[in-house]
């Protein structure tokens, strides 16, 4: 267990190709961290230069405390899991879990106390004496996280562990590793390119675009106030809904005209703006899928629509809808919410109409794309 | 009309078959032919040592006499088996230090990333181009310095096969470049050296292309002619059986020697032949795979 900080970080390949920059961070012990972004971003840099993968170009890397820039990576007490695995095919299973101990020249019994334990843990027991190739994909990554967890390492790093396994696989080791995260208690730094992901796992989740921090913040917190444009559309699935209008303040109240409606910023969001003294400006406006809901043609609150795509997700209906001048919409619906006659009409090529609260508006600034209430 | 089309098509298909029939019959008439051409020089000599006659001018290829008489010289009349010892101490030597050296370059040029790596690479690929005979003249004076002729010349040999090898990286890299990567990243975080990924991780996967190399290396003294002679003179105990059997097919010895000639081939063969036979699942797999792949 042990915290990480990184300062100023910043990795440069060849002679001028940046993959990471201005990189600060402080990872407390214990905590489970994840880096997210769209490939590319730097993440996975960032990692394997804590783990000591990647010459760090400026900046420093601690461990403990301890600066590990010019450690060898056996020599930074940390452990690893790979996007693909990486299990010694020559080797059974019980000797890739033992692969460390053994360089360490650690004792048979304990190597075999060790190994059988995090074997029971991750449920591969039966396993122990097969090789990889004879092995599913999760119980691939099972494997990988036990040779990970024998070394009772400092920090436990992940390089997109779940990206190799199908949807269903995927969601079952989401939930396993968030157990396992209980029962070893060690800091976690895990990378990712599924918001999905970073959002069920991560005590703070640091999103990343083009080699820089957009924001690092808890689940809740990047969810409900995302500092810029591209972290309220990263983070949420569908992406949030995003148009150019106008805000206007009338008195102490604000609107917005979206599409030609009329809808009052109301709650919190008011607030804040009148606490930020923000006038009538051009805004873009973020509202995310699920916070529109059906309205009728009367409302003067309502943006006509045209639907293109009805996609039935079971629990939910996502309609893209086209508003008139273009612009596409989603549209998030909970079934249980329609009423039969209402499910039979929301088909290619009708005209539905919707609405949201003023409670939920994100707004961002057209040119600096920062969010205006932060 | 229907009809008709049917009849066209069985037709049709019946001309297909018998045209494939013709080709595959012509195909395997050349395959067999080829065949025939390619092993007779071995059968033939295989025939030739056991004939009890001594020369070449026997007008058939089946020995009218199986005699066992040629073996038995070379190993009591001749200088064979020291030729035949030369020879195969230079071949196990060779194997085992060219394969550390091609495999370990090999290794390097694969997994690190260095300056001058591509340069270094090029330079190797275009050297390898020039015939190996036009340094001979310089390492004849050195190796004349350094008393690595003659007697000593196994010794310079078995130097002059290693010193070069590790240019010979393409097969063995190539083969490399197919391991993932993230399995010595792994091995790394788990506490190992470089070494120690080259030799627990990397070679135990390697074993086809190791294989490859071995071979590679134990054969070349077995035929090498052109650089052996110039450094062994006539020194009949620095002499590998290329050199010292050459002798034999002298204008003069012709016709004395010459199905002893066809005997100690015979003998040559079989190390070779063994070695290659062990080891054969994992050579063609080692070619294959580097090549491929890689």
């Amino acid at each position: 267990m042990a915290s990480v900080k990184l300062t100023n970080v910043k990795k440069i390949y060849g002679k001028d190709t940046v993959a990471v920059q201005e990189f600060n961070l402080d990872i407390a012990d214990k905590e489970f961290i994840v880096f997210v972004g769209p490939s590319g971003c730097g993440k996975s840099t960032t990692l394997r230069m804590i783990a000591g993968l990647e010459d760090i170009s400026e900046g420093t890397v601690e461990i403990d405390g301890v600066v590990v820039n010019d450690l060898q990576p056996r020599d930074r007490n940390i452990a690893m899991v790979f996007q693909n695995y990486a299990l010694y095919p020559h080797l059974t299973v019980f000797e890739n879990m033992a692969f460390s101990l053994r360089l360490k020249n650690v004792p048979n019994e304990i190597v075999y106390e060790k190994v059988t334990k995090a074997a029971e843990i991750l449920g591969i027991t039966e396993y122990l004496t097969r090789k990889p190739r004879a092995l599913s994909g999760d119980q691939r990554q099972r494997v990988a996280i036990g040779r990970a967890m024998v070394r009772d390492s400092k920090v436990f790093l992940m390089d997109e562990p779940l990206s190799n396994l199908d949807a269903k696989l995927r969601n079952q080791m989401r939930a396993e590793i968030i157990l396992l995260r209980q029962k070893i208690d060690t800091t976690f730094i895990y990378v990712t390119h599924d918001q999905t992901e970073a959002m069920t796992l991560g005590d703070r989740i640091v999103i990343m675009k083009d080699g820089f921090i957009q924001q690092v913040g808890t689940p809740t917190e990047v969810f409900d106030m995302p500092l810029n444009l591209f972290v309220a559309e990263f983070i949420g699935a569908p992406k949030m809904n995003t148009f150019k209008t106008k805000l206007v303040c009338e008195g102490d109240k604000y609107y917005v005209n979206p599409y030609g409606a009329k809808i009052e910023v109301t709650g919190k969001k008011a607030e804040m703006l009148k606490g930020k003294r923000i006038g009538s400006r051009e805004v873009i406006l973020g509202v995310r899928p699920e916070h529109f809901v059906l309205s009728s043609s009367d409302n003067p609150e309502a943006i006509p629509c045209k639907i293109v795509v009805n996609e039935m997700m079971g629990s939910e209906l996502h309609l893209h809808v086209v508003e008139d001048n273009g612009d596409k919409l989603i549209v998030r619906i909970p079934t249980v919410s329609l009423s039969d006659e209402q499910r039979a009409s929301l088909v290619y090529g009708s005209t539905i109409y919707v609405t949201f609260e003023g409670k939920v508006m994100h707004f961002f600034d057209p040119e600096t794309q920062a969010n205006l209430l932060v | 009309m229907k009809k008709q089309n049917d009849n066209k098509i069985r037709k049709t298909g019946l001309g297909a078959r018998a045209s494939r029939r013709i080709s595959n019959t012509i195909i395997y008439i050349v395959l067999i032919i080829i065949t025939i051409v390619w092993l007779f020089p071995f059968v033939g000599i295989l025939l030739e040592s056991f004939k009890t006659e001594t020369n070449m001018q026997t007008p058939y290829l089946f020995p009218k006499e199986f005699g066992f008489d040629h073996y038995v010289k070379l190993f009591t009349k001749t200088d064979f088996l020291k030729w035949f010892g030369n020879t195969a101490i230079m071949g196990v030597a060779t194997a085992v230090l060219q394969t550390i050296f091609i495999l370990s370059m090999s290794y390097v040029l694969s997994r690190l990333r260095f300056k001058g790596r591509k340069a270094l690479m090029n330079m190797m690929l275009i050297l390898g181009m020039f015939p190996g005979f036009l340094t001979m003249i310089l390492i004849y004076k050195v190796f004349a310095d350094a008393h690595l002729i003659e007697e000593m010349a196994p010794l310079g040999l078995i130097i002059v096969y290693c010193a070069s090898s590790a240019m010979g990286y393409y097969v063995s890299k190539g083969f490399f470049d197919t391991i993932p990567k993230s399995l010595d990243e792994a091995a790394r975080v788990d506490g190992a050296t470089r070494f120690q990924v080259f030799y627990k991780v990397i070679m135990p996967l390697s074993k086809p292309i190791v294989i490859y190399t071995i071979l590679m290396g134990f054969m070349a003294p077995w035929g090498d002619f052109v650089l052996a002679s110039y450094l062994i003179h006539e020194n009949s105990q620095g002499m590998n059986v290329a050199v010292g059997m050459y002798e034999w097919l002298s204008r003069t010895n012709m016709n004395t020697h010459y199905t002893m000639f066809c005997a100690a081939g015979v003998i040559v063969a079989i190390p070779v032949v063994a070695v290659f036979l062990a080891l054969q699942k994992y050579y063609v797999e080692g070619v294959t795979g580097g090549a491929v792949k890689g």
